[in-house]
């Protein structure tokens, strides 16, 4: 579904992403780690058309959207979230949401001309908004302003946000962290649960229980360089991995 | 019909043209976040093609292009037209810039339109300006009464801008140019594409504004180039800014409420000296006033508030 071939992307010399290549199958989900600084959130700036690319190609079912920019990456159906997170913070939640909502008549005429479809949101999108906001503990901040929520609220909005969009891929990046425990336990059962309904997720965490704990397979990230691939088991015995997050001492 | 009165219509007339003016920066500015300090542009645009298509063929020592002499309604709607084609023309280069270089070009833009108000001669009339020209109604309406025929068109042409501009911002449209505002990388990853929105937002912002001008003439029966500095965008961004930016209804009454403290000074009973003080003093004192309210009330009188959408 996603496939990421030889991408290189270098800042005067440093060599952030280094001849990466990642395929993240339909129905898949598939964990990126790696210690700070290995290239993983550069990966996906690169990836979701944020930052432009030095070499190499990215492509998405079949599609090469390598020279893409962000929004029309976002509209072939792949939606990331921020390691930092962000929102429109003098909009409610509800309406950080709706501006994600798949299928919305958002052109300039149609609001001018307003037929009644264009304002009203269907008993289905209600229903579903609900069950998000439900799910995620974040219902009764509905009608709160964005920039009064906290770093874990803001979180979960942003997965609430992504949710609204109805991507065919996910780009995680960090969504367990700032979230408490008992939250990641329902965010790691939503992940499995969208999954069942045909999601397909690439997920960076530090929280490397969170990591192996929901992915199918990992891949490991250090100094720009892929380090090893392969299901959760494998990947956290390998030598170089331990090496790179504790040391050979 | 008193004296008093008919100068109190006329101030809230301009400020009904402000009002106007206001609605489309606050779309701009308020809702989609442009920061633009070239709005004056397309409201000279829309004055100078109002009076070029309905004004009458230019007389001797006279030199201006066109001169059709076409019906004042359809003059309002070209000027409208045209005030969206300058905004469409200028947003093609610098809506692609930064914020703060999208407002030095911009205002660029609007001193360069003046040059031309100025000195092509054989379109505008150069400085001299067209003077002069027709204000609607005239014939139909007692000279006693006309002033505040003109009032209600005004006020009519205000409603419909507020109609209008609320309607955009209440939709998924206006919904989308907030997130722009607030965060254009965010809005990106909603398949936002920035672009077509601030270029839509722009070029509305340019009809309400070019629309505003046709009404200048309606009011002034002259256009000047001196008419269209960049004082009346500063001006407008203050009316806004007294009002609440990012409201409609702020809007609306930071334009009213900027008229009126511009112009009310007027009735103040004091000496000829002190009178010639005052005036010199006025945008001293708009800008005290706009500090006032900032530090008092920092969103404005009517602040943004939040769009509560029920479930």
């Amino acid at each position: 579904m996603l496939e990421v071939r030889d991408l290189k992307k270098y800042f005067s010399g440093i060599k952030a992403v280094d001849n990466v290549c990642i395929d993240v199958r339909k129905n898949e989900i598939v964990g990126l780690i790696g210690p700070n600084g290995a290239g993983k959130t550069t990966l996906f700036n690169a990836v979701t058309g944020f930052t432009p690319t030095t070499g190499g190609k990215v492509a998405f079912e079949g599609f090469d959207i390598t020279a893409l920019k962000a929004h029309e990456v976002a509209r072939k159906g792949i939606i990331r979230t921020f390691q930092t997170p962000w929102g429109f913070p003098r909009m409610t939640l509800l309406e950080n949401m709706l501006v994600f909502l798949k299928g919305t008549d958002a052109g300039f005429w149609s609001a001018l001309m307003r037929s009644k479809k264009v304002n009203t949101i269907t008993a289905d999108t209600k229903d579903k908004i609900i069950r998000v906001l439900e799910t995620l503990a974040l219902d009764k901040k509905r009608h709160d302003w964005v920039q009064d929520l906290s770093a874990g609220e803001l979180k979960l909005m942003e997965i609430a946000r992504a949710l609204m969009a109805e991507p065919k891929i996910f780009l995680m990046d960090e969504p367990a962290a700032g979230i408490n425990p008992a939250m990641q336990g329902t965010l790691i059962q939503l992940i499995r649960d969208l999954r069942m309904e045909g999601g397909t997720f690439l997920v960076v965490d530090h929280n490397l229980k969170f990591i192996c704990d929901i992915c199918d397979r990992i891949y490991v990230m250090s100094d720009g360089r892929l380090l090893c691939e392969g299901p959760p088991d494998r990947v956290v015995c390998d030598k170089s991995v331990i090496e790179c997050y504790i040391g050979n001492n | 019909m008193t004296g008093l009165s008919i100068f109190l219509i006329g101030v809230l007339s301009l400020g009904a043209i402000y009002a106007i003016l206001c609605l489309a920066l606050n779309l701009e500015a308020g809702i989609d976040g442009l920061w633009d300090l070239g709005l004056v542009s397309f409201f000279g645009v829309g004055a100078y093609t109002y009076t070029l298509l309905t004004c009458e063929p230019a007389g001797a020592g006279q030199h201006y292009l066109l001169g059709l002499g076409l019906p004042m309604w359809l003059g309002v709607l070209a000027a409208g037209a045209m005030g969206a084609l300058i905004a469409c023309l200028i947003g093609l280069p610098s809506l692609r810039l930064r914020k703060e270089y999208f407002l030095i070009t911009t205002l660029a833009f609007a001193q360069v339109l003046q040059q031309i108000y100025a000195n092509e001669l054989w379109l505008t009339n150069g400085v001299a300006g067209i003077y002069g020209l027709p204000q609607p109604l005239k014939d139909y309406v007692s000279p006693s009464f006309h002033t505040y025929a003109i009032f209600t068109m005004l006020l009519i042409a205000v409603a419909v801008a507020y109609f209008l501009v609320q309607r955009l911002t209440l939709s998924p449209f206006g919904r989308r140019l907030k997130a722009l505002r607030e965060n254009e990388n965010l809005a990106m990853t909603a398949g936002i594409n920035p672009f077509s929105y601030h270029l839509c937002s722009y070029a509305a912002a340019g009809f309400l504004s070019g629309i505003a001008g046709s009404f200048y003439v309606w009011y002034n029966t002259l256009v000047v180039p001196g008419q269209f500095s960049a004082n009346i965008t500063f001006f407008v961004w203050t009316a806004v800014i007294i009002g609440g930016l990012g409201n409609n209804r702020g809007a609306l009454l930071g334009g009213f409420l900027f008229m009126l403290i511009n112009d009310l000074l007027r009735f103040l009973q004091v000496s000829s000296e002190m009178a010639l003080v005052l005036t010199s003093l006025k945008t001293s004192l708009i800008g005290m006033i706009l500090i006032l309210i900032l530090r008092l009330k920092p969103t404005g009188l009517c602040g943004e508030r939040k769009e509560i959408i029920d479930l």
